[in-house]
Parts: C-alpha cells; structure tokens; sequence
C-alpha cells in the first residue's frame, strides 16, 4: 500500500479545533455554509455557500478549496476558489482571493474560524473592492462599465456556479480533461484525479489508472 | 449514641471565576476549565490569562499567539495592544 499523508500528517495543536469546527458547520443547517472534509486529511477541506441575493452571484453554489497550515489559528487558513467566478478581487483564472483577512500579517486572528472567513468571503461577493484588485482586468471592467461587468458575472454565475455539467473548477483545463476522459474515464473521475494531482494531467492520469 | 472523630480529610475543588462556565478560549476553542491543547491536565499548570480588555484566553494559547510576528502584541478579540490585568 502506498503511504498516505493522512491524518497522522497533520498533528498541529489546531487538529482538534478543526474538528470541533466542522462538527459546528455540520450542526448549523441554517447558515447553509458547509466545511468538508475532501479525504481523512484535516488540513485539506472544501468550503461551499450560496451567492448573496441581489448580486451577480445569485442563485450560484461556490466551492472554496482550504488548505489549513499546520500552526493553524495561528496562521490564517489559505482559501481560493474552485468555482470560477467573475469579480474584482478573485483571479478568474486561478481562483485566489484577494481579502486581508487571509493574508497572514494583515488581518487575521486566531479567534476567527474557517465559517467566518466563508462568511467574509460571502460578504466580498456582495461588496466588491475595485481598487485593491486581484484580477486587474475585471476590475478595470467593473469600473469602467458596471452594468457590462454584472452581464458577464451573471454569465459566468449561470455557467460555472450552477448544476452545470461542464462547469469546470478553476485553474482546469477542457482540453486536459478531455484528453483523460478519451482514456474511457468519465468526467466526474476525471475532475477528482486532477484536483488530487494539482492540475496535472500525468499523476492524474495515474491516479485514474491505479485506482489510487 | 456517642461519636468521636478522630481523624477527617478535606477535599476542595477550585475553579476559574468567569461569567459563564461553559465559555470556551477562543484560540483553542476549549472550555476554559480544560485546558489548551498542548497541556494534559488543568488548573495551575494550564493557567488562564486576563487582558486589561477584559479578553480572557489559556494563557499558553495567548503566549503562542504573541509569539508570532503577525500579532504586533495585540489582543485577539480586539486588537488592542495585549496587557496582563493585574490580579
């Protein structure tokens, strides 16, 4: 059997506030803002939640991809979207996050959790911040022609943010994907071996191929 | 009947003196009552630390929080330059 960089990889004092913070998001059917686990290592997890009403986001279900830091509190939680999406502080190729809150240094603290950073982040779609951009080129777009910039990111809500088939996460590449399902693996396999391989196209093919 | 008592032994138990006994650290996210992560047992050995805010945090937990650069010194709750409240 192949090592696993399971649960035995992350031991950090914060091991156990992690658990007590998905159990809490588990128990709050309410806040429909849900923490998973993506395999039985604590510090890899995925975030989702709703796009604010009266927003371009509408209606759209994000997924946040979290990586906890082993001195997690003590260093923020890093957070970037699998969703693409269309906004100023978001890259739209990429999916990273421009929000002081998750920059270590700037505004974190230990006292904040992994649903209040998804709710600040829920907050950044209804409030956008135009001139401290993440992605240049929307934001140029968002001021230059408001109307023109919620056309697109409604677009792009309706196609990547709602149940799409070919809605794909960010950073992902068709023609990637494609190439792998031409190997007789259907495209929900095909989406999971690639997030597992960061991307690449070789170790997720092999991860398709080991059943790994 | 008669008794004479000879010998007798005192038990006392303590407990941090907080407004609300359930309240958890809000770093570790641990009843104050128990104790941080890092330690096995409470009471003196895991001890709670007041700011002059008012904050209350395992005093371990605070101290690791100072330690990083990233804290410039201030409180976790409201990020006023942390002072140890004098008993």
């Amino acid at each position: 059997m192949p090592p696993r960089s399971s649960t035995s990889a992350f031991k950090g004092p914060g091991k156990g506030r992690i658990m007590k913070e998905i159990d809490a998001c588990r128990t709050d059917k309410e806040a429909k803002i849900k923490v998973e686990l993506v395999d039985d290592n604590l510090s890899h997890l995925k975030g989702t939640f709703e796009g604010p009403p009266a927003t371009p986001y509408e209606g759209g279900h994000f997924v946040v991809d979290i990586q906890i830091p082993a001195d997690y509190p003590f260093k923020p939680p890093k957070m970037k979207f699998d969703t693409r999406i269309y906004h100023p502080n978001i890259s739209s190729q990429t999916g990273a996050i421009c929000l002081d809150i998750l920059k270590d240094g700037v505004a974190w603290s230990p006292v904040y959790t992994l649903k209040t950073a998804l709710i600040s982040l829920q907050s950044l779609l209804q409030s956008p911040e135009p001139n401290d951009p993440q992605d240049a080129e929307v934001a140029k777009h968002f001021i230059r022609d408001r109307k023109g910039f919620e056309e697109t990111a409604r677009a792009w809500t309706a196609l990547h943010a709602k149940d799409n088939p070919d809605a794909l996460p960010a950073g992902m590449d068709i023609s990637v994907v494609k190439s792998l399902e031409e190997m007789g693996f259907s495209r929900a396999d095909v989406v999971k071996a690639l997030s597992k391989a960061g991307n690449n196209a070789d170790r997720a093919a092999e991860i398709l191929l080991t059943g790994a | 009947m008669k008794m004479k008592i000879k010998r007798w032994q005192a038990v006392a138990v303590w407990k941090w003196d907080l407004p609300d006994e359930d309240d958890v650290c809000g770093i570790c996210r641990n009843v104050f009552d128990g104790c941080c992560p890092d330690c096995k047992s409470p009471g003196d050995d895991c001890p709670l630390i007041w700011g002059q805010c008012s904050h209350v945090f395992h005093m371990h937990c605070l101290l690791k929080w100072l330690e990083q650069e990233s804290s410039r010194g201030q409180c976790p709750m409201d990020r006023r330059p942390f002072v140890a409240a004098s008993a």
